[in-house]
């Protein structure tokens, strides 16, 4: 796509999404009406005459690396609207504020604060097993990255696995939905990115996010065209997952392939988890990415659970590869409302995921 | 399917599955209301949104109606719905009673619902009854209405 092509493409694209969110641009027909519904903390808010929901979530983490400073850090406050708009068409938007506040024994700044447009898009339900998105969404890769947000994880680190290796946002065009197969559900996205053309909101994507990392390497996409399958067993107690995707990065300008494998498992008395992935690029002189978690949580009694993880991660960017354990425990009193304390260790981690105590607490509003 | 049948095991566990009598459905079979109420699956034959109704999360129907159907305990449900919720989705609309559910469903040619079956009246179509068997929630059990059906 030219340069001259990214404005006009920009413009029609919010124009678009000013229009749908700003009146009733399609009327309801679905025929049908929606009861009032009382608040509910994690359920946001409704609005029946407008099919408007209003939510998100926030949280306060504490950060205690072993080498470096406490912090404080209001993480992030993220707001949600969605919009039905007949029995077809929905509107979704998020607005974060990460970082909005960071107090140490020395300071309290706002000085990394950063205001980004995790997703805002437009869906059209071709059929039951067929939905069309466009716009800003969540890049399909693996299962962490979909439901990323600190309320719905259970540690307070992320795995490395599910940052470091493709960028987490696509702006484009995705083909999502749910099929049966002989009684099981099999969910499937296929997405095509043109960050480069049309990407009107740039995230704040590190590709080594965790507090305290030293790496700044970012990773936002130039193209990207993937996809991801994931299959569902046993009432869904069992999830199994790949994903194949193949881009370029703005910066390194490379090209790279990516494959990546993934499950989650509920028993009774334990639920396991885990994603791997290899990022291979066309020029036979990078080196590859290879990494992968398994993740185990034992629920303990009063809403606690025990949460246990170990990763190993092989970078591009340094040599050798990356162990990391994490040990925690999650308490979820009420829907919506979690608090999280966690240990993690590692060896050769203190560049991209620097060992220390973790703390956070948060809801789902 | 037939009200009267579905009446006969009105003390027993069953859950009667209704929809208007509007509604172009006839039956519908256990993994279509599962995906109905997962939302998973969205629009009816006629292209209306599906509306699912729920019952308050401490009744015991519900809990029959969770375990029969949607195969899922409450804590992985509302992991689910969590999730769900993250991207958009919400759960099923909440009512306060089988006589709500009775109502709404009545005027809303889109709704399914579920009720005992002494619930069901001659304003609802009764599309599937599921019988439960398993261990009953500890919430008060449900009393049929006083006059016979609703």
């Amino acid at each position: 796509m030219s340069k001259l092509a990214r404005g006009p493409w920009r413009r029609i694209i919010l124009l678009g999404f000013v229009l749908a969110w700003s009146g009733p641009l399609l009327a309801d027909a679905s025929g049908s009406m929606s009861p009032a519904q009382p608040y509910h903390l994690g359920q946001g808010l409704y609005f029946p005459q407008q099919a408007l929901r209003v939510g998100g979530y926030a949280d306060l983490q504490f950060h205690g690396l072993d080498d470096q400073r406490n912090a404080l850090v209001i993480e992030d406050l993220s707001l949600f609207l969605s919009k039905d708009m007949g029995a077809r068409w929905k509107m979704f938007g998020e607005v974060e504020l990460g970082d909005a506040v960071t107090a140490t024994r020395r300071q309290l700044t706002t000085r990394y604060a950063n205001v980004d447009l995790e997703r805002f898009y437009a869906e059209y339900r071709v059929s039951n097993g067929i939905t069309l998105r466009v716009g800003k969404f969540l890049t399909p890769v693996g299962q962490w990255n979909l439901i990323h947000a600190d309320p719905l994880v259970w540690s307070v680190s992320r795995p490395l696995t599910t940052t470091a290796a493709f960028a987490r946002h696509s702006t484009g065009a995705m083909l999502y939905g749910t099929v049966n197969l002989q009684n099981h559900d099999l969910d499937y996205w296929l997405f095509a990115d043109d960050s480069q053309a049309i990407g009107f909101a740039r995230s704040h994507d590190l590709a080594y996010g965790a507090y305290g990392a030293s790496s700044p390497l970012r990773n936002d996409f130039a193209h990207a065209l993937g996809g991801q399958f994931l299959y569902h067993m046993i009432d869904d107690r069992l999830s199994v997952g790949a994903s194949a995707v193949r881009y370029a990065l703005r910066d390194p300008r490379q090209q790279y392939r990516l494959i990546g494998i993934d499950f989650a498992w509920t028993g009774r008395r334990v639920e396991f988890s885990g994603e791997a992935l290899q990022r291979k690029a066309d020029n036979p002189a990078l080196p590859d990415e290879v990494g992968g978690f398994l993740q185990a949580v034992v629920p303990l009694p009063r809403s606690l659970y025990l949460v246990g993880r170990y990763e190993r991660y092989r970078s591009s960017i340094q040599p050798g590869a990356v162990y990391i354990r994490n040990i925690g425990l999650n308490y979820r009193p009420v829907r919506g409302l979690f608090l999280k304390l966690e240990r993690l260790d590692g060896s050769r981690n203190e560049a991209l995921d620097p060992s220390g105590w973790f703390f956070s607490v948060g809801a789902i509003f | 399917m037939a009200l009267n049948a579905a009446s006969k095991n009105a003390n027993g566990r069953q859950v009667a599955v209704i929809v208007s009598r509007q509604a172009p459905t006839t039956a519908i079979d256990r993994n279509l209301l599962r995906s109905v109420f997962l939302k998973k699956v969205f629009l009816d034959s006629a292209n209306h949104v599906y509306v699912p109704v729920n019952l308050p999360p401490d009744s015991r129907l519900r809990h029959d109606f969770t375990v029969a159907v949607i195969h899922l305990d409450e804590p992985q449900l509302q992991g689910y719905w969590n999730r769900q919720y993250f991207q958009g989705v919400s759960p099923p609309f909440v009512l306060g009673s089988q006589a709500a559910v009775v109502d709404f469903v009545a005027k809303t040619p889109a709704a399914v619902g579920y009720v005992r079956p002494c619930y069901a009246n001659a304003k609802v179509k009764v599309v599937l009854v599921v019988t439960v068997i398993g261990k009953l929630a500890e919430s008060a059990p449900e009393q049929c209405p006083p006059h016979g059906r609703h």
